[in-house]
């Protein structure tokens, strides 16, 4: 790296840079930044609307505690899958053990279930019509106090949000660690440093970009949820956002509310990147290699095993296996005539969205990691925002706009000779941009710790022989981040194809998806019917990790 | 291969680009299709919170008999009750299908619906289950009763919602949660009935003997008496008739274990709410929509309808199915059922009051 100290030099150079910047990237940048920040605005900018009458209630009867709960949901959620994800990730690098091949990406597998149907199937289980709690009467009359099957109260949740949202922390951090910390973590070993001491002074410090990344999936994610909360009866600040909204008629106040919630995640979103200052660790050779494994034998391999394994078996196996039998009880009670057309109707809403997120994400991270200006610091913050905010809200925001656009276009629609206004807001371009307004945070932050794994040091390099931004991007960024812009993709596909509230009420006319057929057997209690398009979403985005897991492993 | 790859990114780029502009495109096509369409044998495009298969299969009946073809989109009624307002006079709905007089009462009040004259309708719609003016007609009843665990309780024990409030049944009733659309409704008759003090009084009543803090569906509640936590619940009807009929032979058992008692008989009346619709005050396809109500308000329709989900047809004309006839007749509330849309939001306050969860 060269040091400017000049000041003079440096004056000219921010003048260069200014000039330098004003070019395809920065104008695209711009453009995406603008197309999500607008949804987002229409709902923080409610925050400095004036409260009605209701808000009193809402403050007195719902926000104090409902505060409580989530923020010592947030606390136990952030502390449980950090220690689960990085302790599996740095297990899964460092390490060989039987079943590892296979555990590299089963751990990823929780993911494809979306975690309001692992409420559903372990309530399923436990729940006194439960496989567990009839096997126990009919075989050996013992009846059971209620209390210790009772997975619907807060432990509870937690329990289940931690199971299905840790692969974020493993995923993103394993993919870290793979390829980056070879030669630190071998020189540690070779200067005699154990195990636990390499993982707490070496592993958690060089990733902590990446942990941060995913933790924060997982937070925005709880924050958003609806689904488990309601079903457990748990309050939370999204449970008083529904309230006023579904229960007072009062859409102002709970807008206000989920802006409030958008202000708390941007606040604690700002203080980790003051606490992370200016620490980065990325690469300095131009050798990468693997990390090579330890192999571990005898009680040692068990252990490890035995974590690995079980953490598999509750967060995958066990729901799977309830899936699968309900699937076995209600085969024949749904019709399966539409059943391709929705499974083909899922899969293009998933791809085009995914697409659409990692260009934009490609597109942002590389201006914003390689730019310091103000821009770049709050347009990367509020890529992300869309993740925290329970899907209907937003989709509420996006309607807003589409609305807005389609009657500013209408005269261009007559032209084309469509005697319709709403023709944008009926189409499915309207569920694709919402899709990236609310999972860019996904694409984004999986990105994001590919270009800071890397640094910037090759881009600098690039730019210094000659190249163009772009001609960069193309020939070195995007090569080093590949398997960053694979996960991305992954990741926003998994989740789109769960999604739930944004397709409910943005979608066309007839256009169901696997997870709005779910819904509809779920919110009608019928459970096992809901088991087969939700076995589907399991099975389909299952097939997906591996095969996406498959070519990053190659590479 | 560096070449290799620069095309790789660029083809996947614009790949990218086609398929999001297809997307676009694709649909364009499909709507002024549908537009064609319009003009000559007709749509009725609906907005829907019922989500039952049956549903689909009497429209695609209604399609059959008539031509029209019946487009649908499903959601939550809040949700697509904001959706009507935000896009307005430009809206492609034509009818509004909700599962709660409550929310079909909102939607009014938005003014999101419009009166309809048809006399096909008013014949087979009793007077007290649509709209004042109209502008909405329930389609299906369901009511809101109790269930005992048949070894533990005697029927001659139960007698009314309010006598739930007694001592005797500490830490013995199961209800869920205040969210609950039903719940409110059930409140907000209360208040109209009794007045909003003796209707808070009520509420704080049940939350003292409440078996547990409330969790989960109807469906759990009925099976918390099974378990033994609690001996009377409190549940939609069709629930029950749901588990009695249930894909798992355990809920099967569950129900057996239980009788169904209609409350208030002697007083004011079970709680009962609807699911209806309402013609939306922008319908494009005005007509078409007047004759999907038509058809599902009728005889044969309504048969089918209400047996499906084991609820009870608003036509009086139409038969009760045979579990439903097992149940009895029973006394119905005697409130107009805008009442519960009106009430909705004190409902509400008065549970967030007493820390109904």
């Amino acid at each position: 790296m060269f040091n400017l100290d000049c000041k003079g030099v440096s004056t000219i150079k921010r003048i260069q840079k200014l000039f330098i910047h004003i070019n395809g990237w920065s104008m695209l940048t711009f453009l995406f930044v603008l197309i999500v920040l607008l949804p987002n605005l229409t709902i923080l900018l409610q925050l400095f609307s004036e409260p009605n009458q209701n808000w009193e209630h809402i403050k007195t009867y719902m926000l104090q505690e409902y505060l409580v709960t989530t923020f010592i949901m947030l606390a136990c959620l952030g502390v449980l899958t950090i220690v689960i994800g990085v302790s599996l990730a740095w297990l899964v690098s460092a390490y060989d053990f039987p079943m590892k091949r296979f555990l590299k990406w089963g751990l990823i597998l929780p993911l494809a279930i979306p975690p309001y149907i692992g409420a559903y199937t372990y309530h399923g289980l436990l729940n006194y019509t439960g496989i567990i709690q009839t096997t126990l009467r009919d075989l050996f009359a013992i009846q059971v106090n209620q209390k210790y099957f009772d997975i619907m109260n807060i432990p509870g949740a937690i329990f289940i949000f931690t199971m299905f949202l840790f692969p974020y922390v493993f995923m993103i951090t394993r993919a870290f660690l793979a390829k980056q910390s070879a030669s630190i973590i071998e020189n540690a070993r070779l200067l005699g440093s154990s195990s636990f001491e390499i993982f707490f002074r070496i592993v958690i410090p060089i990733s902590r970009v990446a942990i941060v990344g995913g933790v924060s999936l997982v937070i925005l994610e709880f924050l958003n949820d609806y689904g488990v909360v309601k079903y457990f009866g748990i309050q939370t600040l999204s449970t008083a956002i529904f309230q006023t909204w579904f229960g007072l008629g009062d859409l102002e106040s709970a807008i206000k509310l989920a802006g409030t919630l958008m202000a708390i995640v941007l606040f604690l979103l700002i203080i980790e990147k003051i606490l992370r200052g200016r620490k980065k660790y990325s690469s300095t050779t131009t050798k990468m290699r693997p990390l090579q494994p330890i192999k571990l034998t005898g009680w040692k391999a068990g252990i490890t095993l035995f974590y690995c394994g079980g953490i598999f078996t509750f967060a995958f196996l066990i729901p799977f296996a309830q899936l699968v039998i309900w699937v076995f009880m209600a085969y024949d009670a749904v019709p399966y005539q539409e059943f391709l057309k929705i499974i083909k109707n899922s899969i293009f809403v998933a791809s085009v969205g995914s697409i659409a997120i990692v260009i934009i994400a490609l597109v942002i991270g590389n201006f914003t990691r390689l730019n310091n200006g103000l821009f770049s610091k709050i347009s990367e913050k509020f890529v992300i925002l869309g993740y925290s905010i329970p899907g209907a809200v937003i989709a509420i925001g996006v309607l807003t706009i589409f609305i807005g656009l389609d009657k500013f276009l209408r005269s261009f629609y007559d032209l084309l000779g469509i005697n319709q206004t709403l023709t944008l807001s009926t189409s499915l371009l309207l569920l694709c941009f919402a899709y990236v307004i609310r999972f860019l945070a996904i694409g984004y932050n999986s990105i994001e710790a590919g270009y800071a794994k890397h640094g910037n040091h090759y881009t600098e390099a690039s730019r210094m022989l000659g190249m163009t931004m772009t001609q960069t991007f193309f020939k070195v960024d995007l090569k080093l981040i590949k398997s960053a812009v694979f996960s991305a993709f992954i990741l926003s596909w998994v989740e789109i194809i769960k999604e739930l509230p944004l397709t409910l009420i943005l979608r066309p006319f007839n256009f169901e998806t696997l997870a709005t057929k779910a819904f509809q057997y779920a919110g009608n209690e019928m459970i096992q019917e809901a088991a087969i398009p939700s076995i589907i979403i399991v099975v389909i985005s299952g097939i997906f990790i591996f095969f996406l897991h498959y070519i990053m492993e190659k590479e | 291969m560096n070449k290799n790859r620069l095309l790789l990114g660029l083809v996947l780029l614009l790949t990218a680009v086609l398929v999001l502009s297809a997307c676009g495109e694709k649909e364009q096509k499909d709507n002024s299709a549908e537009g064609n369409q319009n003009a000559e044998s007709g749509v009725v495009n609906l907005y829907t919170s019922r989500h039952y298969d049956s549903d689909n299969e009497l429209f695609a009946t209604f399609t059959e008999q008539t031509g029209i073809k019946v487009n649908v989109v499903q959601g939550d009624s809040d949700e697509l009750i904001e959706r009507l307002n935000r896009e307005g006079e430009a809206t492609e709905a034509d009818l509004f299908f909700t599962a709660d007089a409550g929310r079909l009462f909102r939607a009014k009040e938005a003014g999101l619906l419009q009166s309809v004259e048809s006399t096909t309708i008013s014949n087979n719609i009793p007077e007290n289950l649509r709209d004042a003016d109209n502008q909405w007609f329930g389609l299906t009843k369901r009511a809101r009763v109790m269930v005992y665990a048949k070894d533990r309780v005697d029927e001659s024990e139960l007698s009314t919602y309010e006598a739930l409030t007694d001592d005797k049944w500490q830490g013995k009733v199961l209800i869920r949660s205040s969210e609950n659309i039903y719940n409110q409704s059930l409140l907000a008759s209360f208040i109209e009935l009794n007045g909003a003090d003796a209707a808070k009084e009520w509420a704080n009543g049940i939350v003292e003997n409440m078996a547990r803090k409330p969790q989960g569906g109807d469906r759990d509640q009925a099976k918390g008496i099974a378990a033994g936590e609690g001996d009377i619940a409190v549940i939609n009807t069709y629930y029950f008739g749901k588990m009695l009929h249930s894909e798992d032979p355990e809920e099967v058992k569950v129900a057996e274990g239980l009788s169904l008692f209609f409350p208030n008989q002697e007083t004011t009346g079970t709680h009962v709410n609807v699911s209806g619709l309402g013609v939306t005050k922008h319908a494009k396809n005005k007509d078409n929509a007047i004759k999907l109500i038509e058809f599902l308000s009728s005889e044969e329709a309504q048969a089918r309808f209400a047996e499906a989900n084991y609820e009870y047809p608003v036509n009086p004309n139409a038969e009760v199915s045979d579990l439903l006839k097992s149940w009895g007749k029973f006394k119905e509330q005697d409130i107009n059922l805008t009442k519960l849309g009106e009430n909705n939001a004190e409902a509400v306050m008065i549970f967030n009051e007493v820390g109904w969860k």
